[in-house]
């Protein structure tokens, strides 16, 4: 009984030190890593909307875009720019799951009209120099000034009128769907996301 | 074996990549760049050292028995550790290396130094054998990542090196390049020198 009572005292001994380690240094982190959380986000509000002055990051709705597969609510922030007050834009984060590895996160900007300002792919892990190329300037460049009424959305190679990438039609089409999905549910739901806190619907 | 040739060891006649081929997942997943490369050394370097001085402090407390959760405790820690370190102050790196930091918990390399030097040197060899792996490691990851992105996308650390005529080596880039380039590698070093890989 007594070396059994070794092991377990000894390993608990470690652990207890280890989760006071760990505490330590989360309290430590914690606020630089919000702080860098935040102005990740900020910049790439900033990259598809236009010139605003408030704070979009702390101006926004949160809404229920629909179920997953588990069916637990699944949730989009939209962030509202203003200028002088008078609301210049949305911007709002899409997620699609059709690319060729992994999930494409894309910040898509619109105006008050609902037409694009500009889209950034904030994360994806597509195929490198094939599929990854929905990051370069010449494919995001094309959203712009596109909504749903002024465009077919899709591909070139499925009809429509957005150039897919050479060698890769999977990540075009899977980005160019989910900015449609994203442009639709802000058409539905805009009166939600605009409505200020005390503002009639 | 003076502290030197220990520190010197991991460096070259031991290079944990090229000599003794241990914890390939990072080596051949985030080469992709020499950047890349070089932040991932830095980190298995910093848990490197970390859990060699606290395994070795505590060699005679751990009973052997449990000396194996022991010692991943330790490093799950220290890992732990560098993760929120990066994402606070390095964040475009933990966005590179996002899920392979958390990985070096299972890395055979630093659990391999724990259990084969730490826990039966004393603590000064241990830091300095943990130092000298660590940056063997750092330097094997590098070059990789500096062949891979030089032929792969024609550049070092973002800048061009060749001219735009340049065709890229895309293969390099992709899962099967890591092999590649690490299989060259190595067959110019057992070329080169006495020990075959």
């Amino acid at each position: 009984m007594k070396p059994f009572c070794r092991l377990v005292i000894t390993l608990t001994l470690i652990a207890a030190g280890a989760g006071l380690v760990l505490s330590l240094v989360e309290s430590a982190t914690r606020e630089p890593i919000a702080a860098q959380r935040k102005i990740q986000q900020l910049k790439a509000i900033s990259a598809v909307l236009p010139v605003f002055d408030n704070s979009p990051t702390d101006d926004c709705v949160v809404l229920e875009i629909g179920r997953d597969k588990k069916d637990q609510p699944f949730s989009c922030t939209f962030f509202r720019a203003r200028k002088e007050d008078q609301l210049v834009g949305v911007a709002f984060r899409v997620i699609s799951r059709d690319g060729y590895s992994g999930a494409i996160e894309i910040m898509v900007g619109v105006d008050s009209q609902e037409q694009i300002v500009a889209i950034e792919i904030l994360s994806n892990s597509e195929t490198p120099g094939l599929g990854s190329k929905i990051t370069s300037t010449v494919f995001k460049d094309q959203f712009r000034k596109r909504d749903l009424t002024n465009t077919d959305w899709r591909v070139k190679k499925d009809g429509g009128e957005i150039d897919q990438l050479t060698g890769a039609t999977i990540s075009p089409r899977a980005t160019v769907a989910a900015i449609k999905q994203g442009l639709e549910f802000f058409k539905q739901h805009r009166a939600q996301i605009l409505a200020r806190q005390g503002d009639p619907l | 074996m003076s502290l030197t040739t220990e520190f010197t060891k991991g460096i070259w006649d031991k290079n944990p990549v090229f000599k003794l081929v241990l914890g390939m997942c990072p080596v051949l997943a985030v080469t992709t760049t020499a950047e890349n490369g070089l932040g991932m050394g830095v980190a298995i370097t910093f848990v490197l050292i970390c859990s060699n001085f606290v395994v070795s402090l505590m060699r005679k407390l751990i009973p052997a028995e449990v000396r194996i959760p022991a010692f991943i405790i330790i490093i799950a820690t220290f890992v732990t550790v560098v993760q929120f370190m990066m994402e606070a102050w390095a964040y475009d790196l933990h966005l590179a290396l996002g899920i392979y930091i958390p990985l070096i918990v299972v890395n055979c390399l630093i659990l391999g130094r724990a259990e084969g030097f730490a826990s039966k040197n004393p603590v000064l060899r241990a830091i300095v054998d943990g130092a000298g792996m660590g940056i063997g490691f750092t330097l094997a990851l590098f070059i990789l990542g500096a062949i891979r992105e030089v032929f792969g996308a024609g550049e070092i650390f973002g800048y061009a090196v060749f001219g735009a005529s340049y065709p890229p080596v895309l293969l390099l880039l992709l899962p099967p390049g890591g092999f590649i380039a690490l299989g060259l590698v190595l067959a110019v070093l057992n070329r080169c020198t006495q020990h075959k890989v």
